[in-house]
């Protein structure tokens, strides 16, 4: 009976004052979303980071009129170079082949191209990929040496962007969770005020604290859980509409977001609104009905 | 006991001291402020003394924990002036709410309530809300809901205060049949008719002292 009266209790509290139970279902889910669009990011970041690391290359071009002797004995010092873990020479007809291949969507540019034209180069990938400063160091003045390419510098700056997204989406879910706090906190005044009369009764009579609390502290509870459960669905929308609709093109660049990865946030965020929700229902409550 | 309400220049109950045996029916009388609240407020541990002890049921309310004090308070049933019913609730759901909300079961409650009820002289009237009822039945409720616990101690503080003279006896004779079960009845009160017609045991403050304790005393 009284888990009847308790749920019952939450049911009339959320519904006697709906307009502020929507306001705080609305902001707690949004604060929510950005929680969980923040978490996703951060693994993304994570998995991208690993998947490319490990195939990242330097390339050292070589100069049109590098001479064999040159070109041998570059590959010998990188071959005993300590820094480096692998050497991969390509020559024109291989440029080419791979020029061909990663252009193919763009058949005038690929024809406007001879082989003769792209230079020969060294493919090197770093024992550890942060070292390319010294590489570039010890090699920008060899002779033959044209350029030289970290691919990490371009990644670099891809998750530059990829954290700051990451950042503000973090800074809005705090805003917003500031936001929803203190609409839990007057949602729950609101309600042990029009209940005033039983709490007064309730206490006089000898009630325990927790049943007194519990309606009160479950109707914030309830509130958050229902607002994580919108949070879910507006990541699985934007999972839908956004990654694999209007963002498709991207797709090469980042990696992808998997389903399980979106049902995984979910414990987080409801976690996150059930537990705030209940801390700041009953910290109000200590202050206002001091039971 | 000492009791000095921060702020206030002098201590609202001054070294009193005072014993009720179970089974009394007490009298506390005085002017407005002179303390007599008070003692119902420590009673319910609602205040603490700042020097001294109150004993209530052999148990020290005074260094009592505060989440024993919801258990302990089910032992003492309180009546107001002002009856403090819920408004939205029958006569019947006010006092089984009482119940309710201690954990008893709404089996328990449909046996013990109506015959509350009944005894409070309210037979018939179960389904009233308080709007539909006088104020002598109201505090007939209130009181149904203080009893209903069967607790040791009945405080009553004022209970007689919104109440005309008739009623006010009726009242008072309830209180009696009541104390007559053996229930302790501690109550504060400005009314000197009641007190002289009861000839009970007579407690009298005045700032915040006792001036006066007499068995079957009158008002003075």
């Amino acid at each position: 009976m009284r888990m009847k009266y308790v749920l019952s209790e939450v049911l009339v509290g959320l519904w006697r004052n709906v307009t502020m139970t929507v306001a705080m279902i609305i902001t707690m889910a949004v604060s929510l979303t950005m929680l969980g669009a923040s978490g996703l990011m951060y693994q993304q970041v994570g998995d991208m980071k690993d998947l490319y690391y490990k195939n990242i290359q330097v390339s050292i071009f070589l100069k049109t009129d590098v001479s064999a002797q040159q070109r041998d004995d570059l590959d010998a010092k990188l071959k005993s170079d300590p820094l480096v873990k692998e050497v991969l020479y390509v020559n024109k007809d291989e440029a080419y082949k791979r020029f061909q291949e990663m252009y193919q969507d763009a058949p005038d540019l690929v024809n406007a191209v001879k082989a003769d034209q792209l230079p020969e180069s060294f493919r090197i990938k770093l024992v550890n990929p942060e070292q390319y400063k010294d590489i570039y160091d010890q090699y920008k003045d060899t002779e033959g040496v044209d350029e030289i390419v970290d691919q990490s510098r371009l990644l670099d700056k891809i998750f530059d962007i990829l954290t700051a997204i990451q950042n503000i989406a973090l800074a809005a879910a705090i805003v917003m969770a500031v936001a929803a706090l203190l609409l839990v906190a007057n949602t729950i005044q609101v309600a042990a005020y029009s209940k005033r009369r039983e709490v007064a009764v309730m206490k006089l009579v000898g009630a325990s604290n927790w049943f007194i609390q519990a309606p009160f502290v479950l109707e914030a509870v309830v509130a958050g859980l229902i607002g994580s459960l919108l949070g879910l669905i507006a990541l699985i929308g934007a999972k839908y509409f956004l990654f694999d609709g209007s963002l498709q093109a991207l797709r090469g660049l980042l990696s992808p977001i998997q389903w399980s990865d979106i049902f995984l946030m979910f414990p987080l965020m409801a976690g996150v609104g059930g537990l705030v929700s209940a801390v700041t229902a009953w910290v109000t409550l200590r202050f206002y009905l001091r039971v | 006991m000492t009791k000095t309400y921060p702020k206030a220049s002098r201590p609202s109950l001054d070294n009193v001291s005072v014993s009720i045996e179970k089974g009394e029916f007490v009298f506390f009388i005085g002017p407005s402020g002179s303390g007599k609240s008070t003692i119902i407020k420590m009673l319910l541990h609602e205040v603490s003394p700042n020097k001294g002890r109150v004993v209530v049921n052999g148990k020290d309310v005074t260094s009592m924990r505060s989440w024993k004090r919801p258990h302990f308070r089910r032992s003492i049933g309180c009546v107001f002036q002002d009856f403090r019913l819920l408004p939205n609730r029958t006569a019947y759901e006010n006092v089984a709410f009482a119940l309710e909300v201690i954990g008893k079961t709404k089996a328990v409650a449909r046996r013990v309530v109506p015959e509350v009820l009944e005894l409070v002289g309210l037979g018939g009237k179960e389904h009233r809300y308080p709007h539909e009822l006088s104020g002598g039945e109201q505090q007939r409720v209130a009181v149904a809901r203080a009893f209903v616990n069967r607790p040791l101690i009945l405080l009553a503080d004022e209970p007689t205060g919104n109440l005309d003279p008739d009623t006010s006896i009726e009242i008072m004779r309830l209180l009696d049949r009541i104390n007559r079960t053996g229930t302790t009845v501690v109550m504060v009160t400005h009314d000197s008719n009641i007190v002289n017609q009861m000839r009970r045991r007579v407690i009298e403050i005045e700032s915040g002292r006792i001036v006066r304790d007499q068995a079957r005393g009158v008002y003075g």
